[in-house]
């Protein structure tokens, strides 16, 4: 059954690119019905429904939409449909290869920027990560810089995973900056350094704010910083733009929130290991997180209360939560945070909650599209073949921007070259 | 128990042992399970690990073993009766690839000890002595259901030494975790670790080229060592001086040591099986064989298991040509095939890793089933490990390594709930006192408490 509706809808799709068709001929009504329905808005959770899309926006979801008429219709019965995933920490399209240094854009070291340093050109949205992940039902991310020299990393960008050449959606989405353990390490080896730093850059972005142009005449005193980073930090200052600090243990995440307040800063906490020891000091600071729910091991002495149900205390003191894919599988598989969410239910996170942290949450806290699924929406939705929290479910199909998606890439090319594989010279003509 | 080996260890090689090149018994196995009272587990779905589901089934563990699989089978006295209806029982979890206790948690520089990487060849090392039993990764893996766990050293070497097979019990020393009478395995690797890791110091080997030379001049000095202790042996006169290295691969030569070899790329791993045949020695396991799909049919004909991870790629060039359907397509192939996890957090999730594979081989067009696809978890990884006659499925007189899961393994939700090694309650998930805590654990972040508040396996 699953495998009819794939071949069928590949055909559409395959069709339409052999014949070089623009994405908006699919079809300019697209009906799924009788599937599950999990909208995360008012509409809450359709057990059995219909969802009408229109020019690729979601026109109506209901329980029955018999009368109506579409120019393709997906039988959902069994089938669930979602939001699309959104990975909240991803280096997708600044890597290709771990490995090969020419193949990454993430980091950069020996160069006066810090905070300065927007990754977002150097994107690359022909990259093999980006099907395969968007096979696993990732429609957006949020694509960070990473740092080997310095505690400010740069700016943050979010993208869709249509693999156009329009596919960065906003930057200067959010600064990057590491505490704890690693940003002790690049500060010069304490974590007081860091923090001194942090607060260093911040006072005296704040000090060039009030002085711009006799700064920029030379008129003032020396500043620590370059102009660029200085003015990289203003919308960080201001409040606008989130600093995302990546911080594990309980006292660095205390001594963050201090910092958040003294600067009136829009902050967000990455990996938390030991968030749950802190939670109800985040929840009235209002300040979110974005964990690996699968990292337990006390893999480091500033996660040695690293636990399993992090996801699920941390909700329930009232923070908002985001899952990223594990951190061993790198954004190569930035999709498995559905994997984490399962588990994150399975250890105590109620189920929907399970799903929002994985697209709704992520949206919210980075202010980004999609992540819900309502009537005037853009159709930003995945139907999978069952719960899709089960590792043993999969995206069937995948709209991003109101478009279906293909769901080809190299690990299904290679599969169906491969299926039986013998000696000889055959396998090359296989395509 | 030595002539464990089957259908990976190719076992059919005849016994030219003479001289005792494994040392089995320099560092012995002083694992002894805890008594155990007769357990009955009533009523719940098996996958035994040999190509059955067997649904509302009891099963006894008795004296430590396997005792009967059946309809309504009676409780022996004082046994603990254990109603699984609606749970699933599964064999113990085998992860061939492991290097907890050498790579342990907390990850601090003072305690990598998982890779000597000051020479190309270090058969001489063995992970054993590396092994930091009060890692608490350890238990961690307990929880997901690992029974036993092959320990081995990295793959910055052309040889890296010694692997060991330990029973995930807690012990003082190792040789309390070592599995009694499982063979020694010889940790090779081939590709890019070798040639970055000396090509980066100016020495051999700097290429896939160099790699190769390196593999071959060991084996043509590890065969004169074999003949010149048969000689010995044979026709007496003044003994050979001993040499650690050479006796490592001098055992891989007379089929007591198994070879595991970390090789990602399909043209390596048939460079490496004709490299076996020109020095008459088998292969037992090819891990992190993302490509092995390329080469199934030669695994196959060469009696070569492989081990693979369900969806890892792209962390260097040999991992680019991942298909999630690796394993099945092995599998299929007629080809010894495994799920493994070279991760603390990836041995914890095993049945998971497993479940996806399973479905990417569905989604592939082949019928397998959870029956079926639990041997690549228990009895696959037994074969590789030359351990399959002891442990690996559930079947009378073997080993009572059990995992009872609170639904089907292969959801994200389930979870191991009772844990059984030789028929002993070593993990369950309702009773804090069955829940082992390493050294480590205790007083660590509460001094009067352990590493988390509640039980420290959630």
């Amino acid at each position: 059954m699953n495998k009819n509706t794939r071949f069928k809808f590949y055909g559409v799709l395959l069709a339409a690119l052999v014949a070089g068709a623009a994405p908006q001929l699919f079809a300019d009504t697209l009906l799924i019905k009788g599937a599950k329905i999990i909208t995360l808005d008012e509409q809450g959770t359709l057990t059995v429904g219909d969802m009408l899309v229109r020019d690729g926006r979601i026109e109506q979801i209901a329980e029955n939409l018999d009368a109506v008429t579409a120019d393709l219709v997906i039988d959902g019965k069994g089938k669930v449909v979602t939001p699309g995933i959104i990975a909240p920490s991803s280096e997708l399209g600044l890597t290709e290869i771990g490995a090969a240094a020419s193949t990454n854009d993430s980091a950069i070291s020996d160069a006066p920027l810090g905070a300065g340093f927007d990754p977002a050109v150097a994107f690359n949205p022909q990259s093999t990560l980006i099907p395969f992940n968007r096979a696993g039902g990732l429609t957006r991310a949020v694509v960070l810089p990473g740092s080997e020299e310095k505690i400010f990393a740069g700016q943050g960008f979010a993208i869709k995973l249509t693999g156009g050449y329009d596919s960065v959606t906003q930057t200067g989405l959010v600064q990057k900056v590491y505490f704890g353990e690693s940003g002790a390490q690049l500060a010069g080896g304490s974590r007081a350094l860091a923090y001194a730093q942090i607060e260093q850059a911040l006072s005296q972005a704040g000090e060039y704010a009030a002085n711009r142009a006799a700064v920029r005449r030379g008129d003032w005193r020396e500043l620590d910083y370059s102009l660029e980073d200085l003015d990289a930090l203003q919308p960080a200052l201001s409040g606008e733009q989130p600093l995302l600090i990546a911080a594990d243990r309980s006292s660095d995440i205390l001594q963050l929130l201090a910092l958040a307040k003294k600067f009136n800063l829009k902050l967000i906490i990455l990996g938390a290991a030991e968030g749950w020891m802190v939670a109800d000091a985040l929840a009235d600071a209002q300040v979110p997180v974005v964990i690996d729910a699968l990292g337990n091991t006390p893999s480091a002495f500033e996660a040695l209360g690293a636990r399993m149900d992090n996801a699920a205390l941390l909700h329930k003191a009232g923070v908002t939560v985001a899952i990223s894919g594990p951190g061993y599988a790198g954004s190569h598989n930035s999709y498995l945070s559905r994997q984490g969410a399962g588990n994150a239910v399975a250890y105590g996170l109620p189920y929907e909650d399970g799903i929002k942290a994985i697209t709704a949450n992520v949206a919210e806290i980075f202010g980004l599209e999609g992540g819900t699924l309502a009537a005037g929406n853009l159709a930003e939705l995945v139907v999978w073949s069952g719960d899709p929290l089960e590792v043993t479910s999969y995206a069937e199909m995948l709209l991003i921007d109101g478009q279906p998606q293909s769901l080809v890439n190299r690990s299904t090319r290679l599969r169906d070259r491969y299926l039986h594989p013998k000696a000889g010279t055959g396998h090359a003509y296989e395509r | 128990m030595i002539g464990l080996l089957s259908a990976c260890g190719g076992g059919d090689k005849p016994e030219a042992r003479k001289a005792d090149f494994a040392r089995q018994d320099t560092f012995p196995s002083t694992y002894k399970a805890d008594e155990a009272t007769p357990v009955l587990i009533r009523g719940a779905t098996l996958l035994t690990g040999t190509g059955e589901q067997r649904l509302n089934t009891d099963l006894l563990l008795k004296d430590g073993k396997i005792s009967a699989l059946g309809e309504d089978l009676k409780a022996p006295r004082k046994a603990t009766v254990i109603e699984a209806r609606g749970k699933w029982v599964t064999p113990g979890i085998i992860d061939v690839h492991s290097h907890l206790g050498d790579y342990p948690a907390p990850a601090i520089e003072s305690s990598q000890d998982g890779n000597e990487m000051t020479a190309p060849n270090t058969a001489q090392v063995w992970a054993e002595h590396s092994v930091w039993t009060q890692d608490p990764q350890f238990a961690l893996a307990l929880a997901g259901g690992v029974t036993t766990l092959q320990i081995l050293p990295g793959s910055a070497n052309l040889f890296g030494g010694r692997g060991v097979t330990l029973k995930n019990v807690p012990g003082r020393s190792v040789q309390d975790m070592k599995f009694p009478g499982a063979p020694y395995g010889l940790k090779m690797a081939c590709g890019e670790n070798p040639k970055r890791v000396y090509g980066g110091k100016g020495s051999l080997p700097s290429t896939r080229m160099g790699n190769v030379a390196g593999y071959r001049q060991a084996w043509i000095e590890a065969s004169a060592y074999r003949d010149k202790w048969q000689d010995y042996q044979g026709k007496g006169g003044e003994e050979p001086e001993r040499n650690l290295q050479l006796e490592t691969l001098a055992g891989v030569l007379n089929g007591e040591i198994l070879v595991h070899n970390h090789c990602y790329r399909g043209e390596e791993m048939a460079i490496m099986m004709d490299i076996a045949k020109e020095f008459d020695f088998q292969i037992s396991t090819f891990h992190h064989a993302v490509e092995a799909y390329k080469v199934a049919d030669l695994l196959a004909e060469n009696k070569v298991c492989a081990a693979m991870w369900a969806d890892w790629w792209g962390f260097k060039h040999e991992a680019f040509d991942m298909t999630e359907a690796n394993i099945a397509i092995v599998d299929q192939a007629k080809a010894c095939a495994m799920i493994h996890s070279d991760s603390a957090i990836g041995i914890q999730h095993l049945n998971q890793e497993t479940a996806k594979a399973m479905v990417a081989g569905q989604r592939a067009g082949f019928h397998i089933e959870p029956r079926h696809a639990v041997t690549w978890m228990t009895l696959n990884p037994a074969k590789s490990l030359g351990i399959d006659a002891v442990t690996g499925s559930l079947e009378k007189g073997k080993m009572a390594d059990v995992v009872i899961w609170s639904g089907n393994p292969f959801s994200v939700y389930a979870k191991a709930d009772q844990v059984f090694i030789d028929g002993v309650l070593m993990y369950d998930r309702d009773d804090p006192s069955r829940q082992p805590h390493s050294d480590f654990e205790l007083g660590i972040l509460d001094a009067e408490g352990e590493r988390l508040p509640e039980g420290g396996q959630q």
